[in-house]
């Protein structure tokens, strides 16, 4: 994996060292400079066995999580590069005809006669570059095993030429036994490892391959690796000649592939030289000559200089060359490079659109289809490149759906150190006596943390790459169940890069020192008589002026360079030793500057802003600036600040009365923590009346999550005491219950900061996975509805495009064992590859879609629903469909090529219609073109209607245009076989059967086929699967969740042993004191869980309506169970984990508790 | 004939810190009349606290016998100790020992609500009782609102809330001034008076003392005046 988040992992790893390890070494150089700080510091590590193991797991977590998203990333790419490699083999590049020819058919390559190739290896005979030039013909077959009677629908028959094997390695058998092409006969052949596992194939086998309707047989020589010339997929290997004179292509070849010098993994690193030299070879000379003389004009140079900065530095070096070449007399092989790259005449298109110059923009857009003879595919180079694409995009969807629990672990890391700092008060209030500065005592928690963070560090990035491996493991287990979209083939690897390791560590280390250090400077503004003798913090006042809390902010910029002043002053006057102390107090205040300038910007805000006027003032520009840039995140963080200010406003007026602060406090943060819930639960849709619509991302679920918990638990923690009373009120007959109870909520609701942000930990949690448990669902409640899905057809079957069906019912009619009533419908249609763009549209590019060329039937019989009807085609999709069955120039569109507002993303069409949403209600008809890519004609349709979402299940049953393919039958000039056939089964006929009997029959027409229902329910049951995986993911916080309230119970028991003492002498048993300290984790754990139950369910509500609009199938139900189990976990985990300290507790001796100080 | 409501024999206690033991107790023998007040001194370490644990049962003993009321405290499970200690006794300490996140009412309450008082009448009694002790206008109070001799009045209420028959009292005015402390005082010899409740104090106080109807002198883990001219321990 190269990059996360566009940005270059290289880049990330110096950054974060570049941060770590002069703060690593800052604190390794204050540990020298103050050993008894030190010492203290560290002292406490190996006294509290427990507590430290509890606060190693506590703190690990961020570091974990990101580890094991690096983990699986790197897993990611490293198995689709390792699969590409294993694929490819020594084949970095394919050649390709770019002109189409008469004899030509859907689903091959354009052939072309083989002397280009002696040709082209004359040509490239001093390109160093090159090792390997063979030519070849690929086509796909259906082949049947005589012994076995097993099939393969889509076989690849590949003729290689024994003769031009160089640099792509011999052909070796599985024993590692080199075999000779040469060797074998007319009939003989050798085949891959996968069509010997598809045919259940061992040599001496005789396989029957079906072309043009007749089978030819041959005798399986040997099985070789899969790889290189042998191909991934099934293979069947066999001289060139002999393929030729299969496919009656005598002299003639349909690719040629390109080993480059480097090997399997090296070649790649030529891609770029060896595809242009080959670009510029193929070229013709007299089309780029008359492209230089359209482009050469100010408007296109204008727009070229203008996207330059939009594009990555490569693509903009070429445009930059490209623009020089255009103004030169002479055409240099660089500039015909640049002209010939696909990528850069997109952008040289894309140019030209934004220009007034239209039929400028039509002439290069043709000239461009006519450039070039051949057409040059780095195929390595772009799979290699895909591999890192995918693994970074994968790590950066764990992380995301990892920032909760990311969170949680920085508060538990803040209220571990929060505890510590209660739990010794009292000894750094002495030690302050005695002359520690407050430096020492931050120093002392920065040792302290450092120690755990060095070890969670280590800990925590060794168990994510754990659970990478085991993330790893599940995805191959639902990759072999089926449905997830992966090819059969594709299995994944762990694999983790050290690179990786180091950021994970150092991001982990960077999240923890940070906090720390927050939480280590609020621990030392103790007060020191407060803190020696016990006794509540007083209300701290600031005594510093206004004028030098504005200054502070300055004082920091200029400090360092006063010191570094006085340092030379110093040394000036030969004091070495001040003059050196002041030299590292200014390198000091250098380092630690930006912390300075922000926490002094910080208190020059702070007074104000706890006023609530600033937090007003504050939350109205948030609000402006959502409003002005129409995203919800500023907006609603805006609108929260606001509710906030007003509530700190009501507090301030409070205060200023003689009435009791407590209540006025009560009033202030109940009607935040209300005004907030209530704000963040409404759905958003229905305040688009004030605001308008508002973009979110996935980042909105993260925002609301955390705005939804806090303004909840802050309700919760200032209206206890009502559920104190409460509880009081209904354990009332419950006899000894009753002082368990009143202990047990009195104590965590005394310490409200610890309880509020342990309550936090929990609800986050739960949150976080009760609205995956719940959308989860939903979403497979809607893809599962197969009838939805699959239009209402039963069988989908391929059949080989060499060995077409040409009457369906005909053949059915003729085949034993088939009859044609136990189908009441049978429909076809081709999916052809095409180019696109929309008449009118700002994007004029030729961008890659396909159409659905369908027979009549499929479309009298379809029952695929459409989400949008183009006005004055009708109301319903039996209309859309009658017309597409009267006009051949009307089509309908999948929802992939039509943009969501909501933002759903689609990245495998690049096709993207303009001037028309999902979520539209009412849409107009919209013109498009689309051109054939080999022969350039362009054929003009009309789109009249979208199909929703949940046909195909989101295009993995099918993707492409649906149009009647009489038009097209027209239009094209290559005959279009039908392919894909559905099937739909008469009452009472066994589906299962009929499938099985429909390939059995075809099995020479390679038909493979598939029961819908079965097809859906494995893509429901993958995608339940990956949704699983996620929220299992997630559900790490719950170890965060737990250990933080293992932290709070220990430190609970060690605080309160004197008043366990009381209880004892009172009258407390053993027992009860126990069960107390379990039902205080209880109350914790319950409520949390309460909270995070009830915020999940009520935002998903939201999101399931908000979908229901695209989506009309998504259905809002609770998973009882699924629900169930996580609070059961959730509650005996946390039990578990207290049930130590409680026993613990339970045993303390009265006379020895109160002893205690 | 005297009514003995505790009377302790041949009282062992040692503690043993692994490298070091220190005999607390060395068989000391005390028996305390039913109303009467005794008071506890001796210098520090001598074993004034250790004995009125161990004879309170908040403590274990090596040997010797604890017979409270006619029961041997030492042969109950910790359970029906713990349940004695909730129904018969009372306990005041020296640093209060209050619950700080309980008001004074709650925590006055507390000991009713262990013996199974049902909450109405365990908030009345409490009330009545913080009223007795001049607090009930600071019921609601967390005992961090209060002063030293206010918490102190607290605990002497939360002791007396279940009108035990015995008070425990280690130094409860050994963190007051001498006012406080002669007020807390006065409060205790009135409530002993009123209720002939017995009370053992540790006080190292002879103001205290003297207010005590006997003082049992100890050092060294051993009692040299009993006041009634005994002495036991070795």
């Amino acid at each position: 994996m190269e990059e996360l988040f566009g940005v270059s992992m290289d880049t990330i790893m110096i950054a974060l060292l570049v941060v770590f390890l002069p703060v690593l070494a800052g604190i390794v150089f204050m540990a020298w400079r103050n050993p008894v700080m030190l010492k203290l510091g560290l002292r406490n590590i190996p006294r509290r066995k427990s507590q430290t193991v509890l606060i190693v797991v506590g703190i690990m977590i961020s570091t974990l999580i990101m580890a094991a998203a690096f983990g699986t990333g790197d897993s990611i790419s490293y198995s689709i590069r390792s699969n590409a490699v294993d694929s490819l083999g020594t084949i970095d590049e394919i050649i390709v005809s770019a002109r189409a020819t008469e004899s030509d058919t859907i689903g091959s390559a354009s052939y072309f006669p083989s002397q280009r190739y002696e040709q082209l290896k004359a040509d490239l005979s001093g390109l160093d570059s090159i090792d390997g030039l063979a030519p070849s013909i690929g086509e796909l077959v259906p082949t049947v095993n005589s012994r076995t009677s097993l099939s393969e629908g889509q076989m690849r028959i590949a003729g290689v030429d024994p003769n031009t094997l160089a640099g792509f390695g011999r052909f070796k058998l599985l024993n590692g036994q080199e075999v000779r092409l040469e060797t074998l006969g007319p009939n003989d052949a050798l085949i891959n490892e996968e069509a010997a596992k598809e045919l259940g194939a061992v040599p001496g086998d005789e396989l029957v391959a079906f072309v043009a309707g007749s089978g030819v047989p041959f005798r399986v020589q040997g099985i070789v690796d899969s790889g290189g010339l042998a191909g991934r997929e099934s293979t069947l290997l066999v001289r060139l000649d002999r393929a030729q004179e299969m496919f009656g292509r005598e002299g003639l070849i349909n690719s040629m592939a390109v080993s480059n010098l480097g090997g399997v993994f090296g070649g790649a690193e030529h891609s770029d030289e060896v595809t242009k030299a080959l670009r510029v070879l193929f070229t013709d000379r007299a089309i780029a000559a008359e492209l230089k003389t359209l482009l050469n004009r100010d408007e296109v140079l204008e727009q070229l200089t203008a996207l330059m900065p939009t594009l990555e530095p490569k693509m903009a070096d070429d445009l930059g060359m490209l623009s020089r070449g255009l103004a030169q007399s002479q055409m240099t092989d660089e500039f015909i490079g640049v002209l010939a790259d696909e990528d850069a005449q997109e952008q040289v298109l894309r140019a030209a659109s934004q220009t007034e110059l239209s039929e400028v923009e039509r002439q290069v857009g043709t000239l461009f289809a006519g450039l070039a003879e051949f057409r040059v595919l780095d195929i390595k180079k772009q799979v290699l490149d895909e591999a890192d694409r995918v693994g970074s995009g994968v790590t950066s969807i764990f992380i995301v759906m990892g920032l909760f629990s990311i969170m949680v672990g920085v508060l538990l890391i803040f209220l571990i150190f929060v505890m510590l700092a209660a739990a010794r008060r009292s000894e750094m209030g002495m030690a302050r006596a005695v002359g520690a500065k407050r430096r020492h005592l931050v120093q002392m928690f920065i040792f302290e943390g450092t120690a755990y963070s060095v070890m969670s560090g280590a800990v925590g990035v060794a168990l994510g790459l754990g659970a990478s491996a085991v993330i790893v493991f599940v995805a191959n287990r639902i990759f072999q169940g089926g449905g997830s979209g992966a090819p059969d083939s594709f299995t994944m690897a762990a694999h983790f890069e050290i690179r990786s390791a180091v950021v994970a560590y150092c991001l982990g280390m960077v999240i923890t020192l940070g906090t720390v250090g927050v939480s280590a400077y609020r621990v030392s503004r103790l007060n020191i008589v407060a803190a020696v003798r016990g006794l509540p913090p007083p209300i701290h006042r600031s005594q510093t002026r206004f004028r030098d809390l504005l200054l502070a902010p300055l004082r920091s910029g200029v400090r360092p360079f006063l010191l570094a002043a006085s340092g030379l002053r110093a040394l000036a006057s030969r004091d070495w030793v001040r003059g050196q102390a002041l030299f590292l107090q200014a390198i000091w205040a250098t380092v630690t500057a930006p912390i300075n300038f922000f926490t002094g910007v910080i208190q020059v805000l702070w007074v104000p802003m706890s006023h609530g006027w600033l937090t007003v003032v504050a939350g109205g520009l948030f609000t402006w600036l959502g409003m002005a840039s129409d995203q919800a995140a500023p907006l609603r963080i805006g609108v929260t600040l606001v509710i906030i200010g007003a509530g700190l406003t009501i507090k301030t007026a409070y205060h200023r009365t003689q009435l009791r602060p407590d209540v006025g406090d009560r009033i202030a943060y109940t009607f935040i923590g209300v005004v907030s819930l209530v704000f963040w639960v409404i759905p958003f849709s229905s305040m688009q009346t004030i605001f308008g619509e508002m973009e979110g991302g996935i980042e909105m679920f993260f925002i609301s999550g955390v705005a939804m918990v806090t303004a909840a638990v802050w309700t919760v923690m200032y209206n206890a005491d009502l559920l104190l009373k409460v509880l009081t009120f209904v354990t009332g007959p419950f006899g000894k219950l009753r002082p368990v109870l009143v202990t047990a909520v009195a104590y965590p609701m005394a310490a409200k900061f610890r309880t509020g942000l342990t309550l936090a930990m929990f609800a986050l949690v739960i949150f976080t996975l009760i609205v995956m448990s719940i959308l989860t669902e939903a979403f497979s409640a809607a893809v599962g509805d197969s009838d939805k899905v699959a239009g209402g057809w039963d069988i989908q079957a391929t059949v080989n495009f060499n060995t077409p069906i040409d009457d369906m019912r005909q053949a059915i009619d003729d085949k034993p064992g088939l009859d044609n009533r136990d189908m009441t419908a049978i429909g076809g249609y081709t999916a052809i590859p095409v180019e696109t763009r929309q008449v009118g549209a700002e994007e004029q590019r030729w961008q890659f879609y396909a159409v659905r060329a369908a027979d009549d039937q499929f479309l009298l019989e379809t029952g695929a629903s459409l989400k949008l009807i183009a006005n004055g085609y009708g109301d319903t999709p039996e209309d859309v469909w009658e017309a597409l069955r009267q006009d051949s120039s009307l089509v309908v569109v999948d929802s992939l090529v039509v943009p969501s507002r909501d933002g759903f993303a689609n990245d495998e069409i690049p096709f993207e219609l303009e001037g028309v949403f999902y979520e539209d209600t009412e849409m107009e008809a919209i013109d498009i073109e689309v051109r054939e890519p080999r022969t350039g004609q362009v054929i003009p349709l009309k789109v009249i209607g979208v199909l929703d979402r949940l046909s195909d299940a989101f295009g993995e049953l099918g993707v492409g245009m649906i149009a009647s393919r009489r038009g097209l039958d027209e239009a094209i000039p290559f005959k279009i076989p039908t392919t894909t056939y559905r099937f739909k089964a008469a009452e009472g006929t066994d589906i299962t059967a009929l499938s099985k009997d429909l390939e059995s029959a075809f099995r020479e027409n390679g038909m493979e086929s598939d029961v819908l229902s079965d097809l859906v329910d494995d893509i429901a049951a993958a995608n339940r699967a990956f949704n699983y995986l996620f929220t299992s993911f997630m559900g790490l916080g719950l170890l965060v969740g737990v250990a933080a309230l293992g932290v709070v119970s220990l430190r609970a028991v060690v605080e309160r042993r004197q008043q366990i003492g009381v209880l004892r002498a009172i009258g407390y048993r053993r027992r009860m004191v126990q069960l107390s300290f379990l039902t205080e984790s209880s109350f914790i754990v319950l409520m949390g869980t309460a909270l995070g139950v009830g915020l999940g369910t009520v935002i998903s509500y939201n999101i399931v309506k908000e979908i229901q609009s695209d989506v009309e199938t998504v259905r809002f139900a609770i998973p009882w169970l699924q629900i169930g189990v996580i609070v059961a976990i959730a509650y005996f985990f946390s039990l578990a984990t207290t049930f130590l300290p409680a026993r613990q507790a339970s045993r303390i001796y009265p006379a020895e508790a109160l002893r205690y100080e | 004939m005297p009514d003995s409501i505790i009377r302790a024999t041949g009282v062992h206690k040692t503690y043993d810190t692994g490298t070091v033991k220190v005999n607390a107790l060395r068989g000391v023998d005390l028996t305390v009349e039913r109303g009467e007040m005794v008071a506890i001194m001796g210098p520090s370490g001598c074993g004034k606290t250790t004995m009125l644990n161990c004879l309170s049962g908040l403590d274990e003993i090596e040997s010797g016998q604890v017979v409270i009321d006619g029961v041997v405290l030492h042969d109950l499970p910790d359970d029906e100790r713990s349940d004695y200690r909730a129904r018969r006794m009372g306990f005041v300490f020296q640093l209060y020992n209050l619950l700080p996140v309980l008001s004074a009412v709650e925590n006055v309450e507390l000991p009713l609500l262990v013996s199974g008082t049902s909450s109405t009448d365990a908030r009345r009694m409490s009330m009545e009782l913080l009223d007795m002790v001049g607090l009930s206008n600071r019921a609601q109070h967390l005992p961090g609102e209060l002063s030293g001799g206010q918490r102190q009045r607290v605990t002497i209420a939360r002791a007396l809330v279940n009108q035990p028959s015995i008070v425990w009292a280690d130094e409860p005015t050994g963190d007051l001034d001498s006012e406080t402390a002669g007020e807390i005082m006065d409060l205790m010899c009135r409530l002993n008076v009123e209720n002939s409740q017995s009370f053992v104090l540790v006080t190292h106080s002879i103001d205290v003392g003297n207010r005590a109807h006997r003082i049992v002198r100890m050092r060294d883990g051993a009692i040299v005046d009993d006041g009634n001219g005994q002495a036991s321990g070795t």
